[in-house]
């Protein structure tokens, strides 16, 4: 876990010292399958998003130039308008008289896809896991390949080590290190460099070990074969060793050896120094070097990154960059725990911020609603996803659904059995990042503030279908509430912070957030089965009282409008908690706020269990359904 | 050189703890440069590229001549600047004999290890200790312009191309062979092309139809669509890892040695009646089939048949394809119960349109080709024309 406060009148978007004076920008979120882009004005004097749109992005080909996407999504916006952007292909800025052009440009970038990132040296367990979590805040794969006089040296008799590091040995390879095994693993591990091709190298482990320098020697050699391998095959001959690419290589190892490393890798890698990866101390040096590296090494390499730089005083960043930088700001203006969730094409994002400044990151690259939906099926599970759905599928009509997806993943489910299967989907996405966070001993906390975004929950045509998504999914207890970023904005509203932070808060308060699902009650512990789980009095402002009682296994609505507010009082069964310990009454000292979906009292329990039989099962997930409104 | 430039660099301090495993690496080092021409970093990317539209009937472009993987290493025949035909042998590919490595006994070369099967490859297969060779036919009409590194043949030519949606298989050229619905397939002694052939079934696919092509000895087989339980069976691989991969050559290394190409992709969807023309219009050329696919690299299948050099002198209109959606637009549903129907945008809904699931989004209205219409989501059309 992280601890990075924001500084008053330092790095918090509402405190920057940036002046607003630009009355239009434009905000563009250049996703793996589709850029939007959002129009941002001053409308008597607030600002407010004044209209957005949509288009595939283009990174790829025909087009492979991110502009085309760019400029199709404004398009859009001039249709809404009336007032024209783009000129002969280039942002029209500032402003004109004429209300033409916008005065700031600001981009956000999730397309060209995760950093893939070898660790290599005598990569620990917990090295390994380090790793891992220095650039969980990022689009960025690690793979650890310990070197083979490491693995040698330390297990004598070969287990699994690391990211499958043995996992395709195969039975042979119990027993004893040979020099031929040692090749066999050094080939296994040059042939996963092959279809890995990384972006960058991460060099870790120390050189006291029985292997002493050797692994980091090994991993100088595996840097080299790598770069030897990405700079042949299909390149033509003509172009010779003009196009051979220095591999980026941090290196977090032995202190002593930087040197060395140096010389053994010049020609073949940029090396960059960072503190010696020990613990969880030195992950802030090396997260901040692999996403320098992300920025140069992928986002700069997207096809027409020049031209987009172009219309723009400030970089385009990384859309988890920009997300992070919000999430954080919002949980320390408000004092409160606030959990941001947001289910893209290809990466699954869950960033959890504190109040006191802990912050945890999990960008789940590879988990997605669109080419990356397999990934989903291949790491859940058809029953898992199919749980979530009421009526019956077959394992083969779920794979269809998927490949279909993946190879259109611009699509949009226009039957309501295809929605719900996506929906389905994206619950085992944010079900898998929360366990990925799990396993790299994130320690989560309950969260006040659920803050959602996301195409398959921005686009969910009903506000119950986003509210249901997220109970499920992320299983919150006690109370908190639910937000929906429709807009898709919140991504950005860190970027624009960067230029523009007055616009940024203004924009999020009005527009962003505007969407508020609802406070939830959610009671937990031992609920008794066919009983009152949870009574629930309401005190609503203009005086009028409501009591509800609510049974275990159940959700219920009460009716809480937006702009409504209420005092609560819960009254838990003796075994049932809600936030204070089993049993114990809870009147909170504010009233909550209503939402679009009302008050939901979600008494299902914790974890969720679901009726075996099948029938009892769609019958349940019916009545779930139809209660929330979903 | 690999190892020599390691060897000069030393160790990281030379200490003599290390002389064991510092040779170790440096003979494992030793291994790779000598199979250093063999291997790729499994690029591809730019010489394969999906078009605007699935169908281009003339355009100019460059295709690496490839049908290997990382452990063949190509020895060109041919060099930059020489014109070249289609039937015409352009590289001898080298590929390790596994099997006659693991027995020590020579074997004969297998009619399916054979590439294109139209040139005399029994005749010109060699097999030597390690390596069997194989002749390899440009596949396509025009102009070398350059080697890579792992000897693939870079052609220039001007051709009429289908891109699917899904596919299979390492490059292979062929005979282009039209199947006439009216018979059956294959018959006994009666098989509907040669081996070499690039077998055209112009409805859907199914698994005994694959089993029974792979019988007859074709190379490979362009259909409209294929369920995916069947394209697994006959594949053994998991589609789903198939298409994610990252690593293109090495996800092709172990299917079954038939090329498959589906221009509508997963299902029963038959294949638009333009399509069918244009590979009719073919029957009998020499087209050069690949069906790597890979979603993660934008790689797609392709079919691309060369123009006769009549019809490149007389009738030369290149294609340049524009998937923007306009009004007369030809489009073609990519999702839904109406997948795979064709037709035209004759109109653009101003506002947003609910559908089925009460999503909305932005419509258009559609004149099919029967003669009825449609309102469909922008979002589940592409352009085809």
């Amino acid at each position: 876990m992280y601890t990075e406060t924001y500084l008053e009148g330092g790095q918090s978007p509402a405190s920057s010292k940036a002046p607003a004076s630009a009355s239009s920008i434009l905000v563009a979120d250049c996703g793996t399958v589709l850029t939007k882009v959002s129009l941002l004005g001053l409308v008597e004097g607030q600002y407010r998003l004044m209209a957005r749109g949509e288009a595939p992005t283009t990174t790829a080909a025909p087009y492979q130039d991110i502009t085309k996407g760019i400029i199709q999504a404004i398009n859009e916006i001039e249709f809404i308008t009336g007032r024209h952007f783009v000129s002969n292909g280039s942002l029209i800025s500032p402003e004109q008289p004429t209300g033409d052009g916008a005065d700031l440009f600001v981009a956000t970038v999730s397309a060209g896809g995760p950093m893939r990132l070898i660790v290599l040296g005598a990569v620990t367990l917990k090295l390994e896991e380090l790793a891992a979590q220095a650039v969980s805040g990022l689009y960025a794969e690690t793979y650890a390949l310990p070197a083979p006089s490491y693995l040698a040296t330390s297990m004598p008799a070969p287990l699994p080590v690391g990211a499958g590091a043995m996992a395709s040995a195969g039975g042979g390879m119990q027993g004893r290190w040979t020099p031929e095994r040692l090749d066999m693993e050094w080939e296994r591990q040059l042939a996963r460099v092959r279809e890995l091709q990384p972006h960058a190298a991460l060099i870790v482990g120390q050189a006291d070990g029985a292997a002493g320098p050797t692994p980091l020697q090994e991993a100088c050699q595996m840097i080299v074969n790598t770069v030897e391998e990405l700079s042949n095959g299909s390149a033509p001959t003509t172009r010779g060793n003009a196009g051979k690419r220095q591999l980026p290589v941090l290196y977090a190892g032995a202190p002593q050896y930087v040197e060395a490393v140096r010389r053994m890798l010049d020609g073949y890698a940029e090396v960059t120094r960072v503190e010696t990866l020990v613990s969880q101390e030195q992950l802030g040096p090396t997260s901040m070097a692999a996403t320098a590296l992300y920025e140069r090494d992928v986002i700069q390499r997207i096809p027409g990154y020049d031209h987009v730089r172009s219309w723009s005083g400030a970089a385009p960043i990384a859309t988890p960059s920009s997300l992070s930088s919000l999430v954080r700001f919002l949980a320390q203006h408000y004092a409160m725990n606030v959990t941001a969730v947001d289910v893209g094409g290809t990466t699954t994002t869950v960033m959890m911020a504190g109040e006191h400044g802990e912050f945890i990151p999990l960008v789940n690259t590879g988990i997605g609603m669109g080419p990356s939906l397999g990934a989903i099926l291949e790491k859940a599970g058809p029953r898992r996803v199919a749980r979530w759905l009421p009526f019956r599928i077959t394992d083969d009509e779920l794979r269809q659904h998927v490949l279909n997806r993946m190879l259109h993943p611009q699509t949009i489910p226009t039957s309501l059995r295809d929605l719900q299967i996506g929906q389905a989907f994206a619950r085992e996405a944010i079900v898998l990042t929360v366990e990925a966070a799990k396993q790299q001993h994130f320690n989560e906390f309950d969260a006040d503030l659920i803050l959602a975004t996301g195409g398959v929950l921005a686009h969910a045509p009903k506000f119950g279908q986003a509210a249901l998504i997220l109970l499920d999914a992320l299983q919150p207890r006690g109370v908190t509430s639910m937000v929906l970023d429709r807009t898709m904005l919140i991504s950005q509203l860190g970027a624009v912070a960067t230029v523009a932070p007055i616009a940024a808060v203004q924009v999020n308060e009005n527009d962003a957030v505007m969407h508020r699902l609802g406070t939830c009650v959610i009671p937990y512990g031992e609920l008794p089965p066919g009983q009152v789980a949870i009574r629930v009095g309401v005190e609503y402002s203009n005086g009028r009282q409501v009591t509800a009682e609510v049974m275990s296994g159940s959700i219920e609505i009460i009716p809480l409008h937006i702009n409504e507010q209420a005092l609560l009082t819960l009254y838990p069964a003796p075994t049932v908690d809600v936030g204070l310990g089993q049993g114990e009454r809870a009147r909170a000292a504010e009233e909550v706020d209503g939402g679009l979906v009302g008050l939901i009292i979600d008494a299902r329990g914790r974890p969720l269990v679901f009726p075996t039989d099948e029938t009892e099962r769609y019958a349940r997930l019916l009545q779930w359904m139809q209660v929330i409104g979903a | 050189m690999v190892a020599r430039s390691l060897k000069c660099r030393g160790d990281l301090h030379g200490r003599p703890g290390c002389e064991m495993w510092a040779t170790l690496v440096v003979a494992r080092i030793r291994d790779r440069e000598g199979n250093r021409d063999g291997c790729s970093a499994g690029g591809g990317k730019t010489m394969t590229y999906p078009l605007g539209w699935p169908v281009v009937t003339q355009s100019l472009m460059q295709r690496e001549r490839w049908p290997g993987d990382y452990n063949s290493r190509g020895v060109p025949l041919v060099r930059p600047g020489q014109e070249v035909q289609a039937d015409q042998a352009v590289m001898l590919l080298e590929k390790p004999d596994i099997a006659e490595a693991a027995t020590g006994f020579p074997h004969a070369v297998s009619p399916s290890a054979s590439y294109a099967g139209l040139s005399p490859s029994s005749e010109g297969a060699q097999i030597d200790c390690r390596y069997m060779q194989e002749t390899v036919l440009a596949g396509m009409r025009g102009q070398v312009v350059d080697i890579t590194h792992r000897g693939g043949v870079i052609i220039e030519t001007r051709a009429a191309v289908i891109q699917g949606v899904i596919g299979a298989g390492n490059q292979v050229a062929g005979v282009l062979t039209v199947w006439n619905a009216g018979s059956s397939f294959p018959l006994p002694g009666n098989r509907p092309a040669e081996a070499g052939a690039i077998l055209v079934i112009p409805g859907p696919l199914n698994y005994a139809t694959l089993r029974q092509a792979t019988g007859a000895g074709i190379v490979g087989v362009v259909a409209s669509s294929i369920s995916s339980r069947d394209l697994e069976d006959f594949l053994r691989a998991n589609v789903i890892a198939l298409i994610n991969s990252n690593d293109v050559e090495r996800a092709q290394a172990h299917l079954p040695s038939i090329t498959l190409l589906f221009t509508e992709g997963l299902g029963t969807i038959a294949m638009p009646a333009r399509t069918i023309n244009l590979l009719r219009r073919y029957h009998g050329s020499i087209a050069l089939l690949s069906g790597a696919t890979s979603i993660r690299r934008s790689i797609f299948p392709e079919l691309v048949i060369s123009l006769a050099a009549r019809e490149v002198q007389h009738n030369w209109r290149p294609v340049q394809p524009d998937p923007t959606l306009t009004i007369g637009s030809r489009v073609r549903i990519c999702s839904g119960s109406h997948e795979g129907v064709t037709g035209e945008i004759n109109y653009f809904f101003t506002h947003q349109q609910t559908f089925e699931s009460d999503i909305r989004g932005r419509a258009a209205h559609l004149s099919l080709e029967d003669g009825s219409s449609l309102v469909i989501a922008l979002a589940i059309i592409e352009r085809i024309g």
